[in-house]
């Protein structure tokens, strides 16, 4: 066999299509056996180009004139299958008469993993948005929880160190009557108004600086000056319980259920922290909740208690009575007053 | 949490090779091929991608109804439903996914049976 013998079988054979072309006429002069299982048998002499849909002659002529070399794609089907197939022509001389040789790629593979990998990215990209999604819902029930600050600290680290604030203002709440409310109104009942009004106790206290801790039925407990400490803490929890009660006079004005609540506040020492594992909450305990806590029950129904230490803070807005005195869990006695809103101060409000 | 099989199987990289390898497959069956006809190629490996992730618990979810709706509009008969079955599992086989995770993977392709069989 012959050198070029050896050269025409390999052509053939290549898995690569090889045709070439008139370059005047650009009717076929050969094609290979590759070139003819894409594109079918086509008759040496014919015009080939008018078997690609859209071709532009007029271009590969001006390229072919020019530098001499024109490169295009074409798609087609071959049985059910999309082939996407990579056109080379390049100007050359056949025994001294100028033709072009057309070289064609199969690209169909390199097409459909770009269109699997768009499928693919897609999916990603929505994932990653609908995770993103959930982390925001995630962090904004977080952030009812805890503080941002607490919130910042315990995503950076993974826990939250306790830290005690000292001093902070604490205003304990609860419901006179809450147990026969409960058992002679409907749950839903008695939840809808409960969530009403904490809903409303959370927009005052973001308003007066008194951020609500915990809500365990009809207990509300909210403290100012955690966890950035400020100078006017219990003025900020005094202004918030006042406003509290005259939400619930407005309220009861209009509603048929009347909610009388009792309150009590206490400054002092409050340890914040991120309590448990599993189940964590941001909790705040200590001294001052307790003394609020035990306030409370000293207080008369719409009245606010506090402790001496609440009332030495407050300013000349707010009246403070004696009304008794409590005994703490340590056994010491302390003396209870009754704080209200100064009536000249409420009259130019 | 448990690795999913996508990601037990070495994630999109061998995934994808599943998918392509499946594609000439079905492509080339004469009972199922048909019914990719006059689908467009990109169409067809983006369902194909979503078909193998979801059931190999990839990036992609189908509800019921979705696919429901999906294969509404096609006539699919319980042959062409054992065939694509017949050509996963020999994909999967011929991709080093063992035996057991084959049958989790068909048996989530076995679930979806009658929502998609005349």
């Amino acid at each position: 066999m012959t050198i070029a013998a050896i050269n025409e079988q390999l052509l053939r054979a290549i898995g690569v299509g090889v045709a070439l072309l008139d370059l005047q006429s650009l009717r076929l002069r050969f094609c290979n056996d590759t070139f003819r299982g894409w594109f079918g048998e086509i008759e040496v002499g014919s015009n080939l180009l008018e078997q690609f849909q859209d071709f532009d002659t007029e271009a590969l002529r001006a390229a072919l004139a020019g530098e001499g070399r024109y490169t295009t794609e074409t798609t087609f089907r071959l049985r059910r299958r999309t082939m996407t197939v990579a056109m080379d022509f390049n100007r050359a001389l056949d025994e001294d008469e100028p033709i072009a040789v057309l070289v064609c790629q199969n690209i169909s593979r390199i097409k459909e993993l770009e269109s699997m990998i768009d499928s693919y990215s897609m999916m990603v990209e929505r994932n990653t948005r609908e995770i993103k999604r959930e982390k925001e819902q995630v962090e904004k029930l977080l952030l009812n929880m805890m503080p941002r600050s607490v919130y910042e600290e315990y995503k950076t680290f993974g826990i939250v160190t306790p830290r005690l604030y000292d001093p902070v203002s604490v205003v304990c709440i609860d419901f006179i009557g809450f147990s026969e409310m409960v058992s002679t109104h409907e749950p839903a009942v008695i939840v809808s108004e409960l969530n009403d009004i904490y809903t409303a106790f959370d927009r005052i206290g973001e308003q007066f600086g008194c951020a609500r801790i915990r809500a365990v039925g009809d207990l509300y407990i909210g403290v100012a000056g955690l966890p950035d400490p400020t100078d006017d803490h219990a003025q900020a929890a005094a202004n918030a319980a006042i406003r509290f009660m005259r939400y619930l006079n407005q309220r009861n004005g209009s509603h048929p259920i009347q909610w009388r609540c009792r309150v009590g506040i206490a400054s002092g020492a409050v340890v914040g922290s991120v309590v448990g594992v599993q189940k964590y909450i941001y909790d705040v305990f200590g001294p001052a909740v307790i003394a609020a806590s035990q306030l409370r029950y000293k207080a008369e129904p719409m009245t606010i208690s506090g402790n001496r230490a609440v009332v030495e803070r407050l300013g000349d807005e707010f009246t403070a009575t004696e009304a008794g005195s409590i005994t703490l869990s340590d056994g010491s006695e302390e003396t209870v007053f009754r704080i209200a809103a100064e009536m000249r101060a409420q009259q130019e409000r | 949490m448990e690795k999913s099989l996508f990601d037990k199987y070495g994630g999109f990289s061998v995934v994808s090779k599943i998918v392509l390898d499946l594609y000439d497959r079905l492509l080339d069956d004469d009972d199922v091929g048909p019914f990719f006809d006059e689908i467009d190629m990109a169409r067809i490996v983006d369902h194909q991608t979503k078909f193998v992730s979801s059931l190999m618990g990839g990036p992609a979810s189908y509800t019921d109804e979705q696919i429901r709706k999906m294969h509404a509009h096609l006539t699919i008969h319980q042959l062409h439903f054992d065939k694509l079955q017949g050509l996963l599992r020999a994909t999967l086989a011929d991709h080093g996914v063992v035996p057991e995770d084959q049958d989790a993977i068909l048996a989530a392709f076995e679930a979806r049976r009658t929502l998609v069989t005349e």
